[in-house]
Parts: structure tokens; sequence; C-alpha cells
């Protein structure tokens, strides 16, 4: 059995200050080729002391955009996170789903247009 | 070309009145000498200088030779304490009270440097109001929720501006953040493809989960954060961008239109030290179900 790819937030970002969402992408870079490669992650927020939501939604919200919910679910878990932090972590991500959902009606919207556009030429 | 500065600038409408008044006169000028005379200026809040500093960038960046004149004591005191009047040809003076929280620019990829700015004023720091621990995390999220809604919908060229001061005494802390960049009511009006007024674009921006951000990164959370903050807190939310105004206080929210606009956005944040609340809140969750 494969064991867990555990990663560091505090290791990646190198400050307990994980607040800008440049540091949050490399986080999500990491994070998405493991789930790519079908493995199951652990996210160690040890160490880490302040958060922002621009953060989280560079790391862990635009998971929601490129993966099924179901997924990330079943493979990806947080630890040593503070419940502070975790109600913040589970805004961001309630919001990424809403998100994503907007953003599937949009684009449907758009290939809609473009199919009526089709259409009409023909 | 000389402009004169009423007696009061505080943080509030009148306050950026004053300072966007300023700027509508001075904004076309190039090459000249600008001074800016505070001979009746008795009062002016420190955090002020965020939006006083960017509005004197943003007349510097026209090759303007920009001076302040007549300073009266007061004021000079409180505005080389923090370190704004260094850039204008003054010394900076010991803060021996500890309780100015120093006026800096930053460009936008500077967020590691804000990041040990706000550490050196609000970590390490030997004196500052008693506040409740979660109360000290909450606060500082919310000054990096402010700085990263600069970086990321700005699109500024001449940076973000910064400034604080503490009221031990009166249990308070006010923090500004001003950014030079295009201004809510542009971001909303191209994202909604509709012209809006600046103080419609305010409040549609800090509804529910509304955002202009588009691409693989979601959004739409920072400002409604900071909102829930100050109405658990009782403290106060000020935002004036383009030529609207908008304040939360006392969980109610209002808006104005300024007669002059800021050339970008500006966020004053104020909070209530005495507060107790945990802010650790109750959830009916489990950390393994966030997903």
């Amino acid at each position: 059995m494969q064991k867990d790819t555990k990663i560091s937030v505090y290791e990646v970002v190198g400050s307990p200050l994980c607040v800008a969402s440049n540091d949050g992408q490399k986080v999500h870079d990491r994070l998405a080729v493991a789930l790519k490669k079908a493995r199951r992650v652990v996210l160690s927020f040890h160490n880490v002391s302040t958060m922002t939501s621009a953060f989280l939604n560079a790391a862990i919200g635009q998971l929601y955009g490129t993966f099924a919910e179901e997924q990330i679910r079943s493979q990806l878990k947080v630890e040593d996170i503070e419940p502070q932090d975790a109600a913040l972590l589970k805004r961001v991500v309630d919001t990424a789903k809403l998100y994503f959902q907007d953003r599937q009606r949009f684009d449907q919207a758009v290939r809609e247009v473009m199919e009526d556009d089709d259409d009409d030429d023909a | 070309m000389r402009f004169a500065l009423p007696q009061l600038i505080r943080h509030d409408y009148e306050g950026f009145e004053a300072l966007t008044r300023l700027y509508a006169h001075a904004k076309d000028y190039h090459l000249e000498n600008i001074e800016i005379d505070l001979e009746r200026t008795r009062w002016f809040d420190a955090d002020m200088c965020a939006v006083f500093g960017a509005i004197l960038y943003s007349l510097g960046d026209n090759l303007n030779t920009v001076a302040l004149v007549n300073v009266l004591p007061d004021v000079e005191r409180i505005l080389s304490k923090n370190g704004f009047l260094s850039h204008y040809g003054k010394v900076n003076i010991p803060d021996s009270w500890e309780t100015a929280i120093s006026y800096q620019r930053f460009d936008v990829t500077d967020d590691r440097f804000f990041s040990g700015y706000i550490e050196t004023e609000f970590i390490h720091r030997n004196k500052l109001p008693e506040m409740s621990m979660g109360l000290m995390k909450k606060f500082r999220e919310s000054i990096f929720e402010i700085f990263s809604n600069a970086v990321l919908h700005s699109s500024t060229r001449m940076g973000i501006f910064s400034c604080g001061q503490l009221f031990p005494k009166q249990s308070k802390i006010d923090f500004t953040v001003a950014d030079l960049g295009v201004g809510i009511r542009q971001n909303v009006s191209e994202y909604l493809e509709d012209e809006i007024s600046a103080e419609q674009a305010i409040i549609w921006a800090t509804e529910k989960t509304n955002t202009t951000k588009e691409g693989p990164v979601p959004g739409g959370l920072g400002l409604k954060l900071l909102g829930e903050f100050i109405d658990l807190n009782g403290g106060c939310l000020q935002i004036a961008s383009d030529d609207g105004y908008w304040r939360r206080s006392n969980k109610s929210s209002s808006s104005l239109a300024l007669e002059y606009p800021f050339p970008g956005t500006v966020v004053n944040i104020e909070i209530n030290t005495a507060d107790t609340l945990s802010y650790i809140l109750s959830t009916d969750w489990d950390v393994d179900d966030i997903f």
C-alpha cells in the first residue's frame, strides 16, 4: 500500500505567514501533481500562524476547477490546522465550489450562444 | 502652486473629501512646484498618511516637486513619528509612546516586505494594546486580506501605501491601506459589462460572494470576511474608491458619493481592542469534512 504524500505548507512557503496568492500557487502546484498521480495527500499546516483567503484560494480553492469534488475529498486531508484557520479554509472551499459552478454555467451559456451562431450561419 | 488643507483631516467622509479635492486640483500639473499649506490643519489622523502619501506620490509621478509648508507643531509631531514627513525633507522623531505604525509604500510584488512590516509593527512590538490572541490573529489576517485585495485587484503601477496608529487608552487601532490602481468601479463595471456608479460598485463588491475574479483562481471572500469581523468586533470599516465612499459599523452599511474621485482604492479598518471574543468559531462539521 502506498504511503500518503505529506506536504508541509510552512516548508513550501518558507514562512509562518501564508498570505500571498503566489505562495498559495506554489502549494497548489505540488498538490495538483500529487492528485493527478492519484496519491493521497496530507497537507500539514504545522507552524503556520496566519493565512488569508487569497492564499487559500490559490492553494486549494482552484483545485475545484481541475479536479472533481469527490476526488479531492477522497485524496486530500489536512492536519495540524487551528480551528480558526480550518473555519477559513471551509469558507474558501465552499466559495470555490460556488465559483466553479457559476463558471460552468457561464461556459455553458457561452457554448450555447456559439452553437446558436453556428446554426444561424448554417 | 499652493493648496491649503482644512482644519481637520480625520479618517471619515470629510477627510477623504479634503484629500481628494487636493488631488482633483493638482492632478493635471506637470513639472511644477506644488506647496501643500497645512497652516490651518490642527489635526491629522495618522493613518490618513496612507491616503495623503498616495496622492502626493501620484503628483510626484508627474515630476512635480511637492513640499509641505507651515506644518503646525502638533501635526508635525504626528507625521514625523510615523516617518511620513521624512519623505518630504524632515527628519523622523522618536516615537516615545510607541503608538505610531509607520508609513510605508510597497510595490505589488512586495508581499514578503509587507509581511515583515506587519511582523515588526504588530508581532515583535514591545507595546501593544492589551488584546486577546484570537483578536490579534484575526486583526493580522484582516490587514493581509486588505493588502492581498490591493495586490490582486488594483493593477497598480505606482504602489500600495499603508499607515496606522494605536490608541491604547481608547482601546482601538486604526490602519489604512491605499492603492493607486484602477479602482473598484472600473473593475466591477468591466465585469458586469455595465457602467455603474462607484458607490454601487463598492456595495456590489462587499455583498455575498460577488467577485470580479475570472480564471482558475477563485475569489470573492476578502471583503466579506472583513465586514463579518468588524460586525463581531464592533469596529469600523471604510472604503473609498473612485468617487464612492462606503462605511460599515454597528452591523450597518452606508454609502455616499465623493465630490472628487480618489485615484485608486482606500480601505480603512478600525478595531476595538477591548473585544474579548475568542474568534474560534463553533462548527458543526469535522476537519475531515472540509472538502
